[in-house]
């Protein structure tokens, strides 16, 4: 089994808010993104996907747990092995519009890293190393764009240098942030396909963070996809299988609530019902499973007292980890139906 | 802070510490929005009088020595006999220890004793700065009330007309107003309107009323109030209009792009409905913080303009106590112009709370 | 590798294109705004008038009674006794004669350079409240003349009744351009060239209001960045201590300070100024570092490990600069005001003769209330209220030039 590039051991995030209150944002994260793959965040708004993101680009530190960059813990990484894990781990960011300082050129934006860690020595070697990662991310012909700052650029123009940007250093992992969630539908795809070509030609891992469950499948069909909930992954496996027999009952709301192309497949589809809408409040979290009070696999005694784990499903049902103590305890369960 | 190398923010304290938990209970009780905004009020009060005190009677060379020296050599009299003559005039006992002369200060200011004048010997303070007050108060309250309502009906047209020849000639006229100073306002109607056209007579507007006139509620003397205050008015109003021009002016664009503006146009309500129940209310809101503001503003610019005018309130006898170095009205008068802006500023603050339901409700600014 | 070489290598102006774009885009955006433009017009004259000015036109120190101003045109007038009318006509005319000068300041010693000019047998000199006396010397044959030069007090002599209010005859200011050379503006209550001293009275206003408006700027700039940067107790006493600052009524405090400290040295007035000034812009500064440091670019530099230096010099600050510069204006027009403000009232050094002096005395000796002699205050009051407006216009469009969107049209 090969080394993670980067693994989470146990990983919790808090923030505070006023003095007494903690938001509890992540809770005993287990994940392990590996080499060359790709990785997809799923969750809804608040599931703690965007702080995992950044604690994955290592901009922000765990409250609880370790970070493992291959093998070894990112809090205790000095010298040159902190250097190498920082220009390892990149980020883009879901706006381009706030992303690039509007007072840098596109030319300096994309020099500044170049130069910091010297991969150029002078100014005609950054022009062409500028140059080459604006071709990298189709932002041809290179002359338009070199010199114009941000705000003359379009959105998706500009979510493309966010990207050479991440580029400069050679990263071996990029994490996205919802990366093409502000940018026009019509150059989603486009962009999208620049990141995948990206991985094979770059040799580069992938962990995309989205809301939009359709996206990571089309995204992430050969990597694995990761469900949140409320700061905890509820499921993670492979995206076919993620997407064509989904086991937990929460990926099984999201995913019914894709819209189908084929109205037929639209109106016969599964519809999951809840027992309440209502998503919980992180700092009032039910005990034990927190999707209990909406699940419809509710079992009283168990899953309002007891936290679940990630674990396998039976292999009879299917082949992803879930963390759903009903399911992997092999009880007999039916699902509301509607 | 996000700058460091490392990991951002590795805020791991999660932790709540006996002081956050003891921080946690005062803001409790402070959490009221009101009991909040009067103890930061009562806050500065005090550590305005406490500043005083030290400037007045700690500093070395301060103005009780001074004035003991210029006693001694004015009427050559003995250094204790000055010195108890100083004690009484500035309320304080110079045989106690410098923490029961700082209590008794502020016992004295509890009770509004500021000490008495030191140029009209034997007056307290307290009555003269009574007297000056009310002057200052029509005035200065007068200026401020034309020059609000001027400038929120310019800046509300200009915000309305934006863009159009209306609106930038007014914004360069706003912006001209505003960039000269009051008094310089007030220099040139004396000299253009004043003394070379001759409109009024510069000397008969001396004074807070004519001195042949007897105080009293006839029509005579009520007309002659107000053209004694006419000169001040002006000035403060061309002071201060400007600003308030601008700053209605973008509020008001800031309401104006609102959903519920352009809601309510959709829905067909009246023009004048909308500028006066929608955008007028809600443009006018961030004003009042600014109205605080210039208040203190107002008073503290009065000192320039009263002196100028020779008009007799708050700000020329601050002045004239200065130039007379009559340390006990300088310091009464200071106090007295710092507890009104404090108080203005808590007003205004208590004011908004009622006005803005976000702050009424959630207790926070 | 690259196969668009051409429009890549465009090598002149590269490295400097930051800073070329920036002033071409201050350039394009002053010389659109028309009311900017003419503050930065306005600045830059202020400036030469500064720089040139003092080698241009000298500053006229020399006290001459024979030039003791109002503006061009205004006569002398001389009062004899009635038997003696149309006797003495000229100032020539006096020789040997006992002559009284009205005038309101200087006494004697404004006479004395002029003892020998017409050889009059004697000057006495009277003070302005000494008219009436004046008169009654001339009537009494004491001296043969008397010499005034001022409308409003031929006015006062010929119609005492109606001349108004007796305080005017404190407000003599005596001219006779025809004597001396062309003055643009007139001279002052002692013969002064008017037009001189504007052209060397700003430079030291204007450098004072600049030290107090940059001292500020930096306390400000410090603080704000300090307190949000650290956060926490730091962050917390800081605001606490801005709150409580910003409520003392700022003149007042500065007036009564000027009665315990003599205001006698600029730098101690600017740092008083400054130190009361401050914390406005500190608590604006504190929410745009809070704002800044929390954007996403500022996050990516931290992911491509820039470190921290650039951060704060390349990503951080150069966001900041417009804000700055156009708060550093706003504190440098505030300054003038209260600078202004302390030496109208007397109670900042008066020792170094500028515009605000010019207007101290202008009130102190009256010539303020003086239709012949309104230079003296008109003239520094313009050139004040002329330096405001340009500053607040040219901050203002500042303001519009920095703003992204509109930047964006260039």
């Amino acid at each position: 089994m090969t080394t993670p590039i980067l693994e989470f051991e146990n990983v919790s995030r808090s923030f505070k808010k006023g003095r007494t209150t903690i938001i509890p944002v992540l809770q005993n994260i287990d994940l392990a993104v590996n080499p060359l793959e790709f990785l997809c965040l799923v969750g809804e708004s608040g599931c703690g996907k965007t702080t995992t993101g950044k604690i994955l680009a290592g901009l922000l530190a765990p409250s609880d747990g370790r970070v493992l960059f291959e093998g070894q813990d990112v809090a205790k990484l000095k010298g040159e092995d902190y250097k190498r894990y920082r220009r390892s781990v990149q980020i883009i960011h879901q706006d381009p519009y706030a992303s690039l300082n509007p007072t840098h050129s596109i030319y300096n934006i994309l020099s500044y890293p170049l130069f910091r860690h010297g991969y150029v020595k002078n100014y005609a070697q950054a022009r062409d190393r500028v140059g080459e990662l604006l071709q990298r991310v189709d932002l041809t012909p290179v002359g338009d764009v070199i010199d114009k700052y941000p705000h003359q650029l379009s959105g998706g123009q500009r979510q493309r240098v966010s990207i050479a940007r991440a580029l400069t250093t050679n990263p071996s992992i990029i994490v996205a942030d919802e990366a093409v969630s502000m940018v026009d539908v019509s150059i989603r795809i486009s962009i999208l396909n620049m990141l995948m070509a990206m991985q094979n030609d770059l040799a580069v891992t992938l962990v995309f963070i989205t809301h939009d469950l359709a996206l990571a499948k089309y995204f992430a069909w050969k990597g694995r996809i990761a469900v949140m909930y409320l700061g905890r992954v509820v499921e993670i496996g492979r995206t076919p299988e993620i997407t064509e027999n989904p086991q937990h009952p929460y990926t099984k709301v999201l995913l019914s609530a894709i819209p189908e192309p084929d109205p037929d497949r639209t109106r016969t589809k599964v519809h999951v019902a809840l027992r309440s809408e209502d998503i919980p409040r992180l700092t009032e979290l039910p005990p034990g499973c927190a999707f209990h009070p909406r699940c419809p696999w509710f079992v009283e005694g168990v899953c309002n007292t007891h936290i679940p784990q990630l674990a396998p499903v039976p292999r009879n049902l299917g082949d992803s980890d879930v963390a759903c103590i009903p399911l992997t305890q092999g009880a007999e369960l039916k699902l509301y139906e509607s | 802070m996000a700058t460091r190398s490392s990991p951002v923010s590795s805020a791991s304290s999660i932790e709540i510490s006996l002081l956050d938990r003891i921080l946690d209970r005062w803001q409790k009780i402070n959490s009221n929005y009101v009991v909040r905004t009067i103890i930061q009020a009562l806050i500065t009060v005090w550590a305005v009088i406490t500043f005083t005190f030290f400037l007045i009677r700690l500093m070395p060379g301060n103005p009780i020595q001074v004035y003991v020296a210029q006693l001694m050599n004015a009427e050559s009299i003995t250094y204790e006999e000055a010195y108890g003559r100083a004690a009484a005039q500035f309320r304080f006992d110079f045989n106690a220890s410098p923490v029961e002369q700082y209590f008794d200060y502020l016992g004295n200011l509890l009770r509004l004793d500021l000490g008495d004048s030191i140029i009209s010997v034997g007056t307290p303070v307290i009555s003269q700065i009574m007297r000056f007050l009310p002057w200052t108060l029509f005035s200065a309250g007068l200026g401020l009330l034309v020059s609000f309502v001027t400038g929120f009906v310019l800046g509300m047209l200009m915000a309305y007309y934006r863009n159009s020849p209306l609106d930038h000639i007014l914004s360069f006229i706003s912006s001209l107003m505003s960039a000269v100073p009051n008094y310089i306002w007030g220099l040139m109607i004396m000299v253009v309107f004043g003394v070379q056209l001759q409109w009024f007579s510069v000397g008969d507007l001396r004074g807070t009323y004519d001195p042949r006139l007897t105080p009293a509620f006839t029509p005579e003397f009520i007309f002659d109030i107000f053209k004694h205050a006419l000169l001040p008015v002006i000035t403060y109003v061309l002071g201060t209009v400007g600003s308030w021009m601008l700053s209605t002016k973008s509020s008001t664009v800031s309401v104006l792009g609102e959903d519920y503006v352009n809601v309510a146009e959709a829905r067909g309500l009246s023009e004048r409905r909308i500028l006066t129940a929608y955008v007028g209310r809600n443009a006018a809101l961030p004003l009042f913080t600014l109205l605080a503001i210039s208040i203190g503003f107002v008073i503290g610019g009065s000192v320039l303009i009263e002196s100028l005018f020779v008009y007799n309130g708050l700000g020329n006898f601050l002045f004239q106590s200065i130039t007379g170095r009559d340390y006990t009205s300088m310091q009464g008068v200071f106090l007295f112009i710092t507890f009104s802006v404090v108080l203005s500023n808590l007003l205004a603050d208590l004011l908004y709370a009622r006005l803005d339901p976000r702050i009424r409700v959630s207790g926070e600014k | 590798m690259t196969t668009q070489a051409a429009p890549l290598v465009s090598q002149q102006r590269a490295p400097l294109s930051g800073l070329w774009t920036a002033l071409r885009i201050f350039w394009l955006g002053v010389s659109r705004n028309r009311a900017g433009f003419i503050g930065f017009l306005g600045i830059v004259f202020y400036i030469i008038v500064v720089i040139f000015g003092p080698i241009v036109v000298p500053f006229d120190n020399e006290v001459k009674l024979d030039e003791i101003a109002a503006p061009p045109g205004t006569r002398i007038q001389l009062m004899t006794r009635s038997e003696n009318v149309n006797t003495y006509t000229t100032l020539e005319s006096l020789n040997g004669k006992v002559v009284g000068v009205i005038g309101n300041t200087g006494g004697p010693k404004l006479v004395e350079p002029y003892e020998d000019t017409f050889e009059v047998e004697e000057y006495r000199w009277q003070a302005g409240r000494g008219i009436d006396r004046a008169l009654e010397e001339l009537m009494d044959g004491d001296i043969d003349a008397l010499v005034i030069f001022s409308q409003t007090v031929k006015d006062y002599i010929d119609e005492p009744e109606q001349a108004g209010n007796q305080n005017l005859y404190t407000n003599l200011a005596i001219s006779n351009p025809a004597l001396g050379p062309a003055h643009l503006l007139g001279t002052d209550t002692q013969g002064r060239d008017i037009f001189s001293h504007i052209m060397n009275g700003g430079a030291s206003l204007i450098f004072t209001a600049l030290l107090a408006g940059l001292f500020s700027t930096i306390i400000a700039f410090s603080l704000g960045a300090f307190a949000a940067l650290i956060g926490g107790v730091v962050d917390r006493t800081l605001t606490a201590i801005a709150n409580f600052v910003l409520v003392i009524p700022r003149f007042p405090l500065l007036v009564v300070l000027a009665a315990f400290v003599q205001l006698n040295n600029f730098i101690l007035l600017a740092t008083l100024i400054a130190l009361l000034s401050w914390p406005s812009l500190m608590r604006a500064v504190r929410s745009q570092v809070l704002s800044l440091r929390e954007r996403d670019y500022v996050e990516a530099a931290v992911a491509l490990d820039l470190g921290r230096w650039h951060i704060m010099t390349r990503e951080i600050l150069p966001n900041m600069i417009s804000f700055v510069a156009i708060n550093l204006i706003f504190a440098v027009t505030g300054a003038m005001y209260e600078q202004v403000g302390l030496i109208f009232l007397g109670m900042a050094p008066i020792n170094d003769y500028n515009w605000g002096v010019m207007l101290y005395f202008g009130r102190s000796r009256g010539t303020l209330f003086n239709p012949d002699s309104a230079m003296m205050v008109l003239a520094p009051v313009l050139a004040i209220a002329f330096f405001q407006v340009s500053m607040v216009m040219f901050a203002r469009a500042l303001e519009e030039i920095f703003n992204p969107r509109l930047r964006s049209s260039l």
